[in-house]
This record gives structure tokens, C-alpha cells and sequence, in this order.
């Protein structure tokens, strides 16, 4: 820098830790709010609009008609699209931050453990065509995306706070109950292998394998890989023996697939399990409530999930049953203490676990 | 079918953004007043800060700074406030300030 250069730091042009950390504190502050104070105040409205309504609303489409003039659902949809864009794209931004660290972070990759990538790997359309949770580029284009993703992911559900981990651990203790002791384990579309690190605690014995396509989120998982082989791979299409795996998971994968894909991703997982393996998927699923299920499928348009309401519409059952499982159960989960209790007032996402056996 | 190939994600077309309010006029308005609250958090997030560091160092007593200014402070505040109204103000009045071609 010669002597001249401005303080890029002082105008503002570069990003301080406290600044970053003040600006995203901000913005879950506002989520929070949208969940707690905003969710509830909608419900309360459109109770009251369904209740002077002629018939009672049964459809996704019959409540959006009620809440269409509502001024409050209209600033509820405003802020869900919006602080989310502001967290990834806004000036304090993930993507704004990180981007500004990029050396350090490219350097961190250099230490990490083997990871096995192919940038030959064709990414299929659907996955490049949308930048899904708004995150530009998506979670596969920028060297940096995995490290962006896995800061994301810490306020993705606002609720749970600092206990987010407990998701997953909730999850894998769901997992553990389903098939005591797999030697071979498959995690699909495991990211930065936030789903897979407590499930190779839970197995310390067992060989975990973990694929997604997103070359920069298996970068950061490898960097504590433990006995997992992180590996850039379709999950419909893996190269796998037949009737590998004594156990496949997936957490929060299948909602970011068409339908089509998801069917084939899961014909998969019946073709690399062995007889009698288990495969457990924590997903969002079909909600009985027509209003709770206009949230789910309007937040998917707000959040760039196009795949949400194709999945909760999809018979699971008949189709894991004509892919050749048994014993299919589709149980809600409790992602956090009291989630399930009828009282929960807040905003919460159609959690469900799905399981069933390899015949 | 792509290939992985950051290109793709550059050669990215501009969508419309989704609305929400029966103007759009508003929902771009409320982009401009929450980056602007944003802004606010990160500077009240600063001067507090600032406040914490002066005063452990006994250059602020944060007592006095919390304290209503006294008569003669206000006083010298007020003509700083009226300005600052006037500004903020004069824009409803919907009048030019030099002169121009007429609406």
C-alpha cells in the first residue's frame, strides 16, 4: 500500500468483524420477531377472516385468497423474502463478508483432510437453475459457498439459537433407535457435513460415506472428517455396489429436489442397501392445517425452494413401497423441546422423519 | 445439464423481484428503510461500544452522558434541532427551491 492509498477500512469499504456481527445479529433479531410476534398475529387475522368467511377454508388457495388484503400478511411476506436477502446479499452479508476473507478461507481448505472431487461432475439443472435460501450463486458456484453456507445455517432456525446442534443430534438419536450398529453408512446431499459429523460420533465404528454435488461445502466438511469419505457425487446416481449399506440418511435433502429426482435418489438408496438395511430421511412434509400448510408452501416461494410444496404433495408411502421398502412410517419431529406441543405459537416448519426398510 | 463451472452462476439474468404490497412502490421503500435500520444497528452497536471503551478508560463518565442535558445545554441544542427538522421537513411543502420549469 503506498503512502497515498485511502483507509478503505475507515470509509467504510471493507466489512469490520463487529460490524458484520452487529448487522446479522440485527437481522435474526427481526426474524425472531417475524417468528414469535409476526406468525402468530397473522394466524390470529386469518382465524378471524375465516371465521366471517362464507365456507371454511379447506386450500392452500382458499387461504391465500383470505389473506391477500391483509396488510400485515403482506409486510409478514415482505420481511421473510427480505431479511433473508438481506443476511445473504445485503452490504453486511454473507456473501459481502466472506468474500473479503476469501485468501484466508481458500487457505484453511489447504489443510483440510482428502476429499474426493470431480470436476467433471455434471450439475444438473435444477440444482444451477435456482439459488436456493437466496443464497447467490447457490451453494455450489463460489470456491467460498461452503464456508457461507455453514455460517447461514447457524440462524436458519432462529428459535433454536445456539442449541441448532441439537437438531442434528436429535436426529441422529432418531437414527441410532432405527439401526443399532451400521458398519457401512451412507448420508446423502451432506453439505458441510453439518447431518454427518453426529452421525460418525454416534458410529464411531462404522465406515460413514457422505455425498453431495457441491464441490466448496465437501471441502469445508473435510476439514473434520473423522470416519467419514466425503465424496463429490450425484446422490441419484452413486457409484456404489448393490446392497452396500447397512443404513442411508439424508437430512433436509429431499425438499431441494424435483420430484422426479427425489424418486430416483430414493430408488437409489433402495438399490445400495442391503435386505433389511434402514434409510432414515429428516425432511418437511405434508401439514394437515390448510393454514400452516399456506406458510409452508409461500415461504418456499420467499426462501427460493421451489421443491417444498412437491415434496409435502407426494404420496411417500406408495412410492417407497413400489421402490421396494417395508415398515414405511412418516412421524413428525421434534426439532426442539415443546415443538409438538399444541401451544407452540410460533412459526415452525412441518418437521418429519421418514422411515423405512429395504425388503 | 451444466458443468460446474462458476461462469454459470456469473451469467445470471436479473429476475423481477416477488411483490408484496398491492404498490410496489413499497416494497421497494421498505428495502431502503431496513438497510437504513441495519445501518442505525451498526452505528448505535459502535458508540455504545465507543462509550464502554471511554468510560473503562475514565475518559466518559457514562453517568453524566446519560444524564437530561441541563437548561443551558439544551438551550444550545435547540437551534441544532430546529435545523434539523426544517430539513427533514420541508421536502412535504412540495416546493421547488430554485426556480424551474413549473409541474
Amino acid at each position: 500500500m503506498n503512502a497515498t492509498a485511502p483507509n478503505l477500512h475507515a470509509s467504510g469499504a471493507t466489512i469490520s468483524a463487529r460490524s458484520f456481527a452487529a448487522a446479522q445479529g440485527f437481522i435474526t433479531a427481526v426474524k425472531v420477531y417475524w417468528h414469535v410476534e409476526l406468525f402468530p398475529a397473522v394466524h390470529a387475522e386469518y382465524e378471524h377472516r375465516a371465521a366471517a368467511a362464507a365456507a371454511t377454508p379447506e386450500t392452500v388457495d382458499d387461504v391465500g385468497q383470505l389473506l391477500r388484503e391483509s396488510t400485515l400478511y403482506q409486510y409478514f411476506g415482505w420481511f421473510e423474502r427480505h431479511m433473508q436477502r438481506f443476511k445473504y446479499a445485503g452490504r453486511y452479508g454473507l456473501v459481502a463478508w466472506h468474500r473479503q476473507q476469501r485468501r484466508e478461507l481458500l487457505a484453511r481448505l489447504d489443510g483440510a483432510a482428502a476429499v474426493e472431487l470431480h470436476p467433471e461432475l455434471e450439475m444438473p439443472r435444477y440444482y444451477v437453475s435456482c439459488d436456493i435460501h437466496q443464497h447467490p450463486g447457490g451453494v455450489w458456484s463460489d470456491d467460498v459457498a461452503g464456508f457461507v453456507y455453514e455460517r447461514a445455517a447457524s440462524t436458519t432456525t432462529p428459535l433454536a439459537g445456539n442449541k441448532h446442534a441439537d437438531l442434528h443430534d436429535r436426529f441422529t438419536d432418531v437414527i441410532g433407535r432405527e439401526c443399532a450398529a451400521p458398519q457401512r453408512v451412507l448420508d446423502m446431499g451432506c453439505g458441510f457435513g453439518k447431518s454427518t459429523r453426529p452421525i460418525a460420533e454416534h458410529f464411531p465404528d462404522a465406515q460413514i460415506d457422505a455425498v453431495d454435488l457441491s464441490a466448496p461445502c465437501l471441502q469445508v466438511a473435510a476439514l473434520d472428517a473423522r470416519n467419514v469419505r466425503y465424496r463429490q457425487m450425484n446422490a441419484a446416481a452413486t457409484d456404489y455396489p448393490d446392497a452396500h449399506f447397512d443404513l442411508v440418511t439424508s437430512t433436509m435433502l429431499l425438499h431441494e429436489m424435483p420430484p422426479p429426482v427425489i424418486e430416483k435418489t430414493l430408488a437409489e438408496a433402495a438399490r445400495v442397501l442391503r435386505p433389511g438395511g434402514k434409510m432414515v430421511h429428516l425432511d418437511f412434509y405434508h401439514l394437515a392445517d390448510p393454514f400452516r400448510r399456506f406458510i409452508h408452501y409461500t415461504h418456499g416461494r420467499r426462501n427460493n425452494e421451489p421443491f417444498m410444496e412437491p415434496l409435502a404433495e407426494m404420496d411417500l408411502p406408495g412410492t417407497l413401497e413400489r421402490l421396494g421398502f417395508t415398515h414405511v412410517r412418516i412421524e413428525p419431529f421434534e426439532e426442539t423441546d415443546g415443538a409438538l406441543a399444541p401451544d407452540f405459537r410460533s412459526w415452525r416448519f412441518p418437521w418429519t422423519v421418514i422411515t423405512a426398510e429395504r425388503a | 445439464m451444466h458443468s460446474p463451472d462458476p461462469a454459470a452462476a456469473s451469467s445470471f439474468t436479473p429476475r423481477p423481484e416477488q411483490i408484496f404490497f398491492p404498490d410496489p412502490s413499497v416494497d421497494r421503500a421498505m428495502g431502503i428503510l431496513m438497510a437504513l435500520a441495519t445501518e442505525v444497528y451498526v452505528l448505535r452497536d459502535r458508540q455504545l461500544a465507543l462509550e464502554r471503551m471511554l468510560a473503562a478508560q475514565g475518559i466518559v463518565d457514562l453517568a453524566q452522558l446519560d444524564a437530561e442535558p441541563a437548561p443551558a445545554e439544551a438551550a444550545a441544542m435547540a437551534a441544532d434541532r430546529e435545523a434539523f427538522v426544517a430539513h427533514l421537513m420541508s421536502s412535504v411543502l412540495g416546493v421547488q427551491a430554485s426556480k424551474g420549469v413549473a409541474a
